[in-house]
């Protein structure tokens, strides 16, 4: 499975589809200060990235994966949106 | 393993596009038009990706994309349409229909595969 | 010949019956919409296949004559009789070919001047060959002014950037990527395909304005928008946005724009879609494309030809007039023609050739490469030679059509052995002996034919293995790498035939099998390399034919099975007892990998994955009619062998009966009928048993498994057909024991398709319909009836 949902901490792992978005959002909405642990996840689907950025867990393990680690890691991390 | 659906009124398009993809390891099932497609995939099969040619008899490409996606266990599976360079207009109407894509006949087995790597994640 | 080619000649036979019939019929009723599509869609199948050939001449020919029924088809001129010749001698003339194709796989080399003419005749009436339509990306130049949205890239870094494009005087592409809020249902995956832009530089998220609340989020519903700069070419990123043109923007700009755009020297472009919205209105002048103009003319000279003939159906003028105002329009000298009729028509035509002439001679003459005529050799057939045949070789039937033949030959089976039974009549019953030894003759002649017919037809069905096997080295290949070890992948006896639907079966439980070689069999090169192995391991997929059975066997030479570790394991989830995991043998344990409940959370891996355990690969097997067995040698290998029936269209069946009812036991699983006197049964743990030379086998009752009214009787010894169920034997009480006959199986259907205790039902020679038991399911009903 490409999802773990622990108590505190989600385990991504592999590729993340779309199915897996609907029971990441609602971990994400039902958690209190989530954590979720990147490391073996090769490719996040818009749709998990876009909760990631909403709910903003804390990133446990960082990708191991390079496009995740070296682009799409630093989007999660920072604060807030930029202004144009 | 990951699945192909290809629906063709043509057997030979459907040969050739058959062993492109069973060489490359993929399963394939086949359709001759929309409503076959649609009865198969009524009964069960759960393909990964969808190709489908448009002009088709009894039931054409985009009344069956557009048919396919109100299935719960299909709105997103990618699914691509097989056009004619001269198609440009059934590509954007496609589009709305719910296609992901499309392949341009007659198609070539890098193309194929190129573009399935592209829209299936994993693939 | 490449079968390929094969099929599509079968094809288009087809096809171009279709074509003819369809224009034949819209002659008599113009008009229909129905009839014109299909029509239409026939010759747009035949182009749409022709592309996979290498017959040009075809494919442009077809395609002339797509285009005018699409015309047609849309309502943008009526079909006359003329257009009608046209596309008739177009599909005669491919008829002609496609027989050439037949006998010398090519097209006759006379196939471009013939198809020449017609393509112009068959253009004409729609303005002339297609004018290639400039790609409808709007193709952004070089030098783009910055958008708005370069405020989403980090300031410093474009101020970096924009020196250094100075200094090297090149450029950067920079992309926004606003997906809508559905197009994850459209199976988009932004993040996916921006993963795949080559040469990424920069990637920034545009997040909403404002999020929506937690409980009303839509996690379905895209709200992020990208942007990002890439050192990729301007086609590279085209090709990968193909599909969503209208979601991106792309620019290409050097270090001048990034600067005028840091120091706030430009206006913004708000917005810059209407741009290039402008540059498409442009009024179309006159075309300086040379193909275009050699287009107008080829039209403008048809068309002198056709007003020649003096044409009065006002139809074909009108869409004279129609082909020459396109053409007067890409010479850049329009006119407009009202009422058009022979004499203005011919008039205009002649003015505009003669504005044009520069260099034309026969306009017509360039587009019709001539072919001198000792190029063809002269033993060449003709290719209009009505002698020949498309696709002879080959017939396209319908499976179902194949399956009714050997229903048939099913009936006639039953038939024939009728004349068994008239034989002993004849000699009984009206004593003569001479009558049923004539019968009997008959008999064995009807016999023979019948076998031989039976045998035929089966071989329509037949395959060769190689079609299941033909995945695996694709498949072996990706997943040794992925798991990084190094596996040699041995085909062997592809030849060996079998029927379609065993091989098309064997599909899915080999590839079980094949993963799970290569995911927990085969060791990583280190751990082969510390036992003393080579590194290279080795897959032997191999098929052999054994009598009327098929035996495909997986073997490796990776860790093997350790029994102790599966002893441990099933008794661990209560699959055997703790005696069983004492006495149990190394064989009989491996055998346990079969066992349902025993693949567990360790086996699935995300290869094997999907949760498909060793059971479902032995419970598909068993439902074709075959057996799976495992042999496996601790450190030296595991070999998995198959063993299928050649065929699953004859199937042989011991008849038994209970209440009056007949029911059929594949015999592959019968081991034995016993009749028992009803003292010698036994009632252990409130199961009856037998004890048969030692050996105690439960005994389950029919008629209680499937609720029918039947009491043995005291004082007759029980029939017990004891049979081999999943390597377990297991007897079965019933009435009556009755002969073995062949049979053809056909599935459950109706109301009992979804009665898992039958396989399937069979035809008697009596005429009646006999129940095909499915003994693991019976057992199962056994076991809950109690």
């Amino acid at each position: 499975m490409p999802l773990e949902l622990g108590e505190g901490t989600a385990t991504l792992i592999g590729v993340v589809t779309v199915d897996e978005v609907e029971e990441l959002a609602g971990w994400l909405r039902a958690t209190t200060r989530p954590k979720v642990n990147l490391r073996r996840c090769n490719h996040l689907h818009t749709g998990a990235f876009q909760a990631l950025l909403l709910f903003r867990p804390k990133v446990s393990a960082a990708p191991t994966d390079s496009f995740l680690a070296e682009r799409v890691l630093p989007l999660l991390a920072r604060q807030g949106s930029e202004p144009p | 393993m990951t699945t192909v659906m290809l629906v063709d009124d043509s057997a030979t398009m459907l040969m050739s596009l058959k062993s492109i993809l069973t060489k490359a390891g993929y399963a394939v099932e086949t359709a001759g038009h929309g409503k076959e497609a649609l009865d198969k995939l009524g009964k069960g099969v759960k393909p990964n990706l969808i190709i489908s040619d448009v002009n088709m008899p009894q039931m054409d490409g985009i009344t069956f994309v557009r048919e396919a996606r109100k299935s719960p266990g299909l709105r997103f599976t990618p699914m691509l349409m097989l056009t004619t360079e001269s198609e440009q207009a059934k590509r954007t109407e496609a589009k709305s229909a719910g296609a992901t894509g499309w392949l341009v006949k007659p198609v070539a087995p890098e193309q194929l595969l190129g573009v399935i790597k592209q829209v299936l994640p994993g693939a | 010949m490449n079968p390929l080619l094969a099929q599509f000649l079968a094809e288009a036979a087809d096809l171009l019956t279709q074509v003819d019939e369809g224009l034949l019929q819209l002659e008599r009723t113009p008009g229909d919409p129905e009839l014109v599509n299909e029509v239409f869609r026939a010759a747009h199948t035949f182009k749409g296949s022709s592309g996979l050939f290498d017959f040009p001449e075809l494919t442009k020919l077809t395609h002339a004559a797509e285009d005018l029924l699409d015309a047609v088809r849309a309502g943008e001129l009526p079909l006359d009789s003329g257009m009608t010749d046209d596309l008739l001698a177009t599909f005669d003339l491919i008829r002609g070919w496609l027989a050439y194709v037949t006998t010398e796989e090519r097209l006759p080399s006379t196939a471009g001047a013939d198809a020449a003419s017609l393509i112009v005749r068959l253009r004409a009436p729609i303005g002339g060959e297609v004018v290639r339509e400039a790609p409808t990306l709007s193709g952004p130049q070089a030098g783009d002014v910055a958008p708005a949205w370069l405020a989403y890239f980090d300031e410093e870094w474009l101020a970096e950037t924009a020196a250094w494009l100075r200094t090297t005087s090149s450029q950067m592409r920079f992309i926004r990527y606003a997906p809508d809020s559905g197009c994850f249902f459209r199976a988009e995956d932004p993040l996916h395909l921006i993963r795949q832009v080559p040469a990424l530089d920069r990637l920034n998220v545009i997040e909403p304005v404002e999020w929506p609340e937690a409980a009303d989020y839509d996690e379905y519903a895209c709200l992020v928008a990208f942007v990002c700069a890439t050192r990729a070419g301007m086609g590279e990123i085209q090709y990968l946005f193909r599909y969503v043109v209208d979601q991106f923007e792309l620019v290409d700009l050097d270090g001048d724009a990034i600067q005028r755009y840091l120091s706030g020297e430009i206006e913004i472009e708000v917005e810059p879609e209407s741009g290039t919205a402008e540059k498409q209105d442009q009024k179309p002048s006159s075309s300086t494309d040379p193909a275009l103009l050699a287009d107008a003319r080829a039209v403008l000279a048809a068309s002198l030809k056709a007003l020649a003939l003096n044409p009065t159906n006002t139809c074909h003028l009108i869409s004279l007039a129609k082909a020459i105002t396109y053409a007067a329009h890409a010479f850049g000298d329009p006119v407009e023609i009202q009422e058009p009729d022979v004499v203005t028509l011919t008039a205009t035509v002649t003015r505009l050739l003669g504005d044009t002439a520069e260099a034309v001679e026969d306009p017509v003459r360039t587009v019709v490469p001539l072919v001198a005529a000792d190029e063809a050799p002269a033993a060449e057939r003709r290719a209009d030679d009505p002698g020949g045949q498309v696709g002879s070789r080959i017939l396209k039937v319908d499976q179902e059509k194949v399956d009714h033949l050997m229903e048939l030959v099913g009936e006639l089976n039953v038939a024939k052995n009728g004349l068994t039974f008239l034989a002993g009549a004849a000699e009984e019953e009206f004593g003569s002996r001479a009558l049923a030894r004539r019968i009997k003759d008959q008999y064995s002649g009807l016999h023979r034919i019948a076998e031989e017919l039976q045998a035929s037809v089966m071989d329509i069905r037949m395959l060769p293995l190689s079609v299941a096997f033909s995945r695996f080295p694709r498949l072996v290949r990706d997943l040794s790498r992925r798991l990084g070890k190094n596996i040699e992948l041995v085909l062997e006896g592809e030849d060996t035939m079998a029927d379609k639907d065993v091989i098309e079966a064997l599909a899915d439980p080999l590839v079980h099998l094949v993963r799970n070689s290569l995911d927990h069999g085969i060791e990583t090169s280190d751990e082969r390399l510390a036992s003393g192995k080579p590194t290279t391991a080795r897959i032997t997929l191999t098929a052999v034919a054994d009598g009327d059975a098929v035996i495909v066997e997986i073997a490796d030479d990776g860790r093997g099975v350790d029994p102790a570790r599966v002893r441990r394991k099933a008794y661990e989830k209560g699959l055997i007892s703790e005696e069983e995991l004492e006495t149990l043998s190394d064989v009989d344990a491996v055998d346990l990998v079969f066992r349902p409940g025993f693949s567990t959370a360790e086996q699935i891996s995300d290869l094997s994955g999907r949760g498909v355990g060793m059971d479902a690969v032995r419970a598909s097997v068993e439902k074709l009619g075959g057996t799976v067995t495992m042999r496996s040698e601790l450190g030296i290998g595991t070999s998995t062998r198959l063993r299928l029936p050649l065929s699953m269209a004859v199937t042989q069946v011991m008849v038994v009966s209970v209440a009056g009812q007949r029911f059929g036991i594949p015999v592959d699983l019968v081991v034995e009928t016993v009749r028992v006197p009803v003292d010698e049964m036994n009632r252990v743990l409130h199961q009856d048993v037998v004890v048969l030379r030692g050996e105690v086998i439960p005994v389950l009752d029919l008629a209680r498994a499937l609720d029918m009214p039947w009491i043995p009787d005291d004082n007759r010894d029980r029939a017990i057909l004891i049979a081999n169920v999943g390597g377990q034997r297991v007897g079965l009480l019933v009435e009556q024991f009755h002969r073995e006959v062949d049979v053809i199986l056909k599935p459950m259907e109706g109301l009992l398709a979804y009665a898992d205790e039958f396989s399937g039902t069979a035809l008697l020679g009596d005429g009646l319909v006999l129940l095909v038991l499915n003994m693991k399911e019976v057992l199962g009903l056994a076991a809950r009836v109690g």
